[in-house]
């Protein structure tokens, strides 16, 4: 007798653990669509944002996912371009149906995007540095803007390198112009003057006439926009390899590209929102945690990969705050909620974009970045004045 | 003045590279391979392979070549050889093949921009100015690969099959030239100098699946403009070369990369044959 | 006295033209797919409806490609450029002066009057007489690059490389949107269908098949092909206005050089020459990669990179082609009823020909490559009603004589005058137009054309074909229906000139020069390769073509033979000059005519060197 009994009493026992452990994620998961650049010219940094969003993912998955659902990521390729960008959004929108978009894209991306963003009503957390001023109730940036982003190099350079004269040089796009324009009314509001300012289409590889410019305009500094990745790349390598040696403020430059530069990257001055350095728990853990994750394939985190990981977290507050996933329900809630992460404290509750410390930093001979200046809490300004809060 | 005398020198160097694979094509074979581009990248990846081996750089062009040389051989033999009578349908079947070969490069390598470092860096004094060393060392890799060529075309017996081939090819199988193996040659060496431009160039640009197109268009207009010869090539890629830098910096680096394609299709309309014999 | 109409029933034809009632057949295809579209919003899912709406503006972009490329065989890569122009005109006018009526009905005329003015001047730059089809390919390429940098470089005007974003453009359903490009598809095709399939259309086959007869029957295929440029450039730019006001969003993409591959890579796997393949092409591989290329991303692209080439070299009727053939295999089409040909004879033109004017005059002609003189001085006069021959060893400069007559632009030096007419520089097909007509060495029919078909090609010179329905009635002059039906091509005019004999391909061609109705006629060897029966015929032809139609007729001849049967007089060439002119009797028993041919020196050399 007590053998059935025992053996009714384990069959019990499995029934109901597996029961429980059925139900944990019996409910359907929430998507989370990830469309970015595996193509063109933000491919150098997309698989670090993929890897951020993973480890953000199954964090809060291993902890019991967001309401009681699992969060899952439906990634999708946009080209880094408009005509892409399309095409991967109405998929993330339309096919795969998913509840929030979170992700780093170029501005040309991004521009072509909103409107489908709209149509489908899908909230839209934006994490990429951009050039400012993109407003729609749809999305949310915890990002950087030029009015966090510039003032850092410029002053440096200014008064640290004495630079009276600068050269601008960008990418012929939403993001190259704009940056370049903000830097360049900067410059003459402080008092310095811009000797050039030169632009390449996004996909354009050779400098060389460019370069020729810069040398014989002759100016105390060189401020560079291009489009993340490989314009970046060629530029730099370009620039050193006609001997060029100005103290040189790359305004599109994350850690990651940097270190794929090698030596050419040496003596870069970059202001970011996120270095591998900041020291604090948050961001010791978070190293950590990735290095735990991805071991030897692990793509430096950096400045535009970071802002995804703390993406999913700020995506979580929302929900829970809300109570749903219900589009309307969670945008406005992003508006309210703080989330801790390696950059520290930060909430989308400035015309939905964030306030942010800066950290101004010089590339080292070994491709890490030393902190030179850090700006704590800097305002993003009025960059949706439209928009409701 | 100088930095730009040299800036058009470099650029005609590097176009000519690129260009003298399609040319040896086209002069031989009077098809034009479209999957040149694909080619270029080939070559550029087998830099990439030989720097992650930690191999010297100096044999990166090497690997190249072997790479480009044999997978064209292949190419011809399976593809091209069926398309001699159809040349407009050889420009799609090699197109075709461009994409073919492109997407096995991603498959293999992914879609990711890579970097090759630079094999010699730092510039020269030359002239009065600081020049990119690695840019000027390319004009004389220019003349070496052209006087290579001109030496296998003039001092073999296989040059001598290709120009008898090249002049009349029927004649040539009559007097019992295999036609059909000077093709594959020369097909795969087409393939291989393309594959050697690719890795060349790495250094001053980032490595990519599709890297290669960008240089396709002005490396064939470049072609159709000099008609075959690889002397009349030099100066197309000088004389071209030299006014896209020129329009470059002086009007707009946008409409300095028309220049090329422009100006050839005018120079095509004035003579169609190209300028081999002007 | 001219012959009643007769009709003459075809055997069971081997190409397409003639089939039965074809107007009616697309129609009903036309309705049946036009149902199906309308219900499709109702069946299909958001997603799919949303790809198709795509797809389908693709797809006429591909049609034009197709009608360009596979019916007229123009390579071009350059139909992207078009699309670009017409969807970045509605970007640009809505993003700049906001949307309306007022705007859109702007925007249309902007769009399609860019593209009427930069078509044309493609068109001008590629086709003018003696331009090759690679060169029109090389401009096609170059195309869509050039107006890919010009949009890079128009700052916020063109969105540069970032393309126009944010406008507001029209505010359709998406359901409405499928209807309105599924039927605007429909539309096209049905359109293109009737036009190409027409006599007008089948002028452009016939193009495709062998460029140069056609110049050489009086068509100025230079400007056929600019006027089939501009059209399908517009159509292709109301497709790009339509996928661009549909996604409010432009960019450079949609105007680039690989775009403008992918539509030949549609068209090529549909099946090219076909029109309908270029739609199932076009739609079938914009569905699928934007299915497949989030999960297969590069398998996908493979795939279709390695049917492309293996159609290119394998299958080039492409894969609606190779399922053609299939078909046609399985199921022995001899099904077809033969449309009749009405044979009718045209009527003589009125004022009778006077018996001997001088139709060719030729003075001071001279031809030099460089510093190689091949024609020297040529002077000789040429009346109705003779039958010269031009005869010579070769290198003599035969042929090239009559590349000089019948083209104004070969000469060097000299003076031509056809009819009374000098042809000054004049293109080889205004020449035609003068009186003269050319018989080419190969005979230089067209190889899938029809006889019948070819025959009318022939006569669109003289009557206008019509664009919408092909005419059972072939009407030809006295003379070349004589030939039609004394060679027997009369009980084979519904073949395809490529499974004709030899000798039936040369009656072919002289029968459809003489549809010229021409004045003068220019023969290079026309018996190469004849039998001797159909050299007799041949020799009846012509003497009776000179004696009944007061022709005049030059003919380039090596059998001497056939030279005194029939010639009224003889032109000896040698060396680039005239050795000697003048009759039969003359001139075949003259010493100078034998040392000119053995190359041995007679008693007397008069000024001839050995």
């Amino acid at each position: 007798m007590t053998f059935t009994r025992s053996l009714s009493a384990l069959l019990a026992a499995a029934a109901a653990s597996t029961l429980l452990a059925g139900s944990a994620f019996a409910a359907d998961p929430i998507k989370i669509g990830v469309p970015v650049g595996l193509s063109g010219a933000n491919s150098v940094v997309a698989p670090s944002v993929v890897q951020s969003a993973e480890l953000a993912v199954a964090e809060i998955n291993a902890k019991g996912g967001v309401l009681g659902r699992p969060l899952a990521l439906e990634i999708a390729d946009d080209a880094s371009g408009a005509a892409g960008a399309q095409k991967a959004f109405d998929s993330l929108v339309f096919q795969k149906k998913v509840d929030v978009l979170i992700s780093m894209e170029t501005s040309a991306a991004r521009n072509a995007a909103l409107p489908i963003v709209t149509r489908g009503k899908v909230p839209y957390i934006y994490t990429s540095f951009y050039e400012g001023k993109s407003c729609s109730p749809f999305m949310y940036v915890n990002a950087w803007v030029p009015e966090q982003q510039v003032p850092p190099i410029v002053d440096y350079f200014a008064k640290e390198k004495m630079a009276k004269t600068f050269f601008l040089i960008g990418s012929d796009y939403a993001f190259g112009r704009g940056m370049l324009a903000f830097t360049k009314a900067y410059i003459e509001k402080t008092g310095g003057k811009v000797v050039g300012e030169e632009y390449l289409p996004m996909d354009g590889t050779d400098w060389t006439p460019i370069i020729s410019k810069l040398k014989s305009a002759a100016p105390g500094a060189l401020i560079t926009s291009t489009a993340g990745g490989a314009p970046n790349v060629t530029l730099t390598k370009q620039l050193r390899a006609s001997g060029v040696t100005l103290p040189y403020g790359n305004l599109a430059v994350d850690e990651g590209t940097a270190k794929g530069m090698g030596t050419d990257a040496e003596g870069i001055f970059l202001s970011a929102s996120y270095v591998t350095g900041i020291d604090s728990a948050a961001n010791k853990t978070f190293l950590g945690a990735m290095q735990k994750k991805f071991g030897a394939d692990l793509k430096t985190p950096n400045d535009l990969s970071v802002p995804e990981y703390e993406a999913v977290y700020a995506y979580k507050a929302a929900v829970e705050k809300a109570g749903k996933t219900e589009a309307s329900a969670v945008l406005k809630a992003l508006a309210d909620v703080a989330v801790d992460g390696p950059r520290g404290k930060i909430a989308m509750s400035q015309q939905h974009h964030a306030a942010l410390t800066m950290y101004l930093g010089q590339v080292q001979a070994d491709g890490g970045v030393k902190v030179i200046q850090s700006f704590p809490n800097v305002s993003a300004g009025q960059q949706c004045p439209n928009l409701k809060p | 003045m100088i930095t730009l005398a040299l800036d058009i020198i470099t650029t005609a160097a590097i176009l000519f590279i690129v260009a003298a694979g399609l040319l040896i094509v086209f002069g031989v074979m009077k098809i034009v391979n479209f999957a040149h581009a694909s080619f270029i990248t080939v070559g550029a990846y087998a830099a990439l392979v030989t720097s992650r081996f930690g191999l010297p750089p100096a044999w990166a062009p090497f690997a190249a070549f072997l790479a480009g040389g044999l997978i064209g051989a292949a190419t011809e033999r399976l593809v091209v050889r069926r398309l001699y009578r159809r040349p407009l349908d050889a420009i799609l079947a090699t197109w075709g093949l461009g994409i073919v070969i492109g997407q096995l490069v991603t498959l293999a390598f992914g879609r990711e921009v890579q970097f090759v470092p630079a094999p010699i860096s730092g510039t020269l004094a030359a002239f009065g100015v600081d020049y990119s060393l690695y840019r000027l060392l390319l004009v004389p890799t220019a003349l070496v690969i052209a006087g290579l060529f001109a030496g296998l075309l003039n001092g073999t017996r296989l040059g001598l099959s290709t120009r008898a081939v090249i002049m009349n090819e029927n004649l040539a199988q009559g007097l019992g030239i295999d036609s059909a193996r000077v093709r594959l040659i020369t097909f795969g060496t087409g393939c291989g100098l393309a594959a050697v431009a690719g890795a060349l160039i790495t250094p001053l640009a980032s490595v990519d699946p599709n890297m290669g197109l960008a240089w396709l268009i002005g490396a064939f207009m470049l072609v159709m403009v000099s008609g075959g010869s690889l002397l009349t090539l030099g100066l197309s890629c000088f004389v071209l070369g030299g006014l896209q830098v020129l329009a470059s910096t002086f009007i707009s680096p946008i409409l300095g990369g028309l220049t090329i394609a422009v100006l050839a299709a005018v120079a095509l309309r004035l003579r169609p044959q190209g300028f081999a014999r002007a | 006295m001219p012959d009643l109409a007769t009709v003459h029933d075809v055997a069971a034809p081997t190409s397409s033209s003639g089939s039965p009632r074809p107007l009616l057949r697309v129609a009903i295809a036309g309705l049946v797919a036009a149902a199906v579209i309308v219900v499709g919003p109702w069946v299909l899912d958001t997603y799919t409806v949303n790809i198709l709406v795509r797809a389908f503006f693709v797809a006429i972009a591909a049609l034009t490609v197709d009608v360009l490329w596979g019916v007229s065989g123009t390579l071009t890569f350059g139909q992207s450029a078009f699309f670009g122009i017409g969807g970045y005109a509605l970007a640009i006018v809505f993003n700049q002066f906001g949307f309306g009526p007022g705007q859109a009905i702007l925007a249309l005329g902007a769009a399609v009057g860019a593209t009427v003015v930069v078509a044309g001047l493609v068109g001008w730059l590629s086709f003018y007489p003696g331009s090759t089809a690679l060169y029109a390919s090389v401009i096609s390429l170059v195309l869509p690059i050039v107006l890919v940098q010009i949009l890079y470089s128009g700052g916020t005007f063109t969105g540069s490389s970032s393309g126009l974003v944010g406008f507001e453009s029209f505010d359709l359903t998406l359901e409405s949107w499928f209807r309105l490009s599924g039927l605007a598809v429909i539309a096209t095709l049905v359109a293109t269908s009737i036009a190409l399939r027409s006599d007008a259309g089948r002028v452009l086959g016939a193009m495709r098949d062998n460029d140069e007869r056609c110049t050489y029957l009086g068509i100025d295929t230079a400007r056929v092909r600019i006027g089939l440029l501009v059209i399908a450039a517009v159509i292709a730019a109301l497709a790009g206005f339509g996928y661009v006001g549909f996604g409010a969003v432009a960019a450079p993409e949609n105007a680039g050089f690989v775009f403008g591959t992918q539509l030949v890579v549609m068209v090529a796997l549909g099946g090219r020459g076909s029109l309908i393949g270029a739609v199932i092409g076009a739609v079938v591989i914009e569905v699928a990669s934007a299915y497949l290329s989030s999960s297969l991303p590069f398998v996908w692209e493979l795939i279709v990179g390695v049917a492309f080439v293996a159609v290119i070299v394998v299958l080039p009727g492409g894969l609606l082609g190779g399922l053609r053939d299939l078909g046609r295999a399985v199921r022995r089409r001899a099904a077809a009823a033969p449309a009749p040909v009405i044979l009718r004879t045209s009527e003589q033109p009125d004022a009778a020909p006077e018996r001997n004017a001088i139709v060719v005059e030729v003075a001071g002609l001279s031809k030099h490559f460089g510093s190689l003189s091949v024609l020297s001085k040529i002077s000789f006069t040429a009346r109705q009603g003779e039958l010269v021959s031009l005869v010579g060893p070769n290198g003599a400069g035969k042929t090239t004589l009559i590349r000089c007559l019948a083209d104004g632009r070969e000469r060097s030096e000299g003076s031509v005058r056809i009819a009374g007419h000098s042809i000054g520089r004049l293109s080889a097909d205004r020449i035609v137009g003068l009186g003269l007509g050319r018989k080419f060495q190969a005979a230089s029919v067209f190889e899938t054309l029809s006889v019948a078909d070819c025959l009318r090609v022939a006569r669109v010179r003289s009557e206008r074909p019509s664009f919408f329905g092909t005419s059972p009635v072939l009407t030809l002059p006295a003379a070349a229906r004589a030939v039609v039906e004394s060679s027997g091509l009369v009980e084979r005019l519904g073949d395809e000139a490529q499974f004709l004999s030899h000798g039936l391909k040369q009656a072919l061609e002289l029968a459809m020069v003489l549809a010229l109705e021409p004045k003068v006629l220019l023969l290079d060897e026309p018996t190469a390769g004849l039998t001797h029966a159909e050299r007799q015929r041949f020799a009846e032809i012509l003497t009776g073509l000179v004696a009944r139609e007061r022709l005049c007729v030059l003919i380039i001849e090596h059998d001497l033979d056939f030279v005194r049967l029939i010639s009224s007089r003889i032109i000896v060439l040698h060396q680039g000059r005239i050795a000697l002119d003048g009759s039969v009797a003359d001139v075949v028993n003259a010493p100078l005519v034998r040392e000119i041919y053995t190359g041995r020196p007679a008693s007397d050399a008069c000024g001839v060197t050995p």
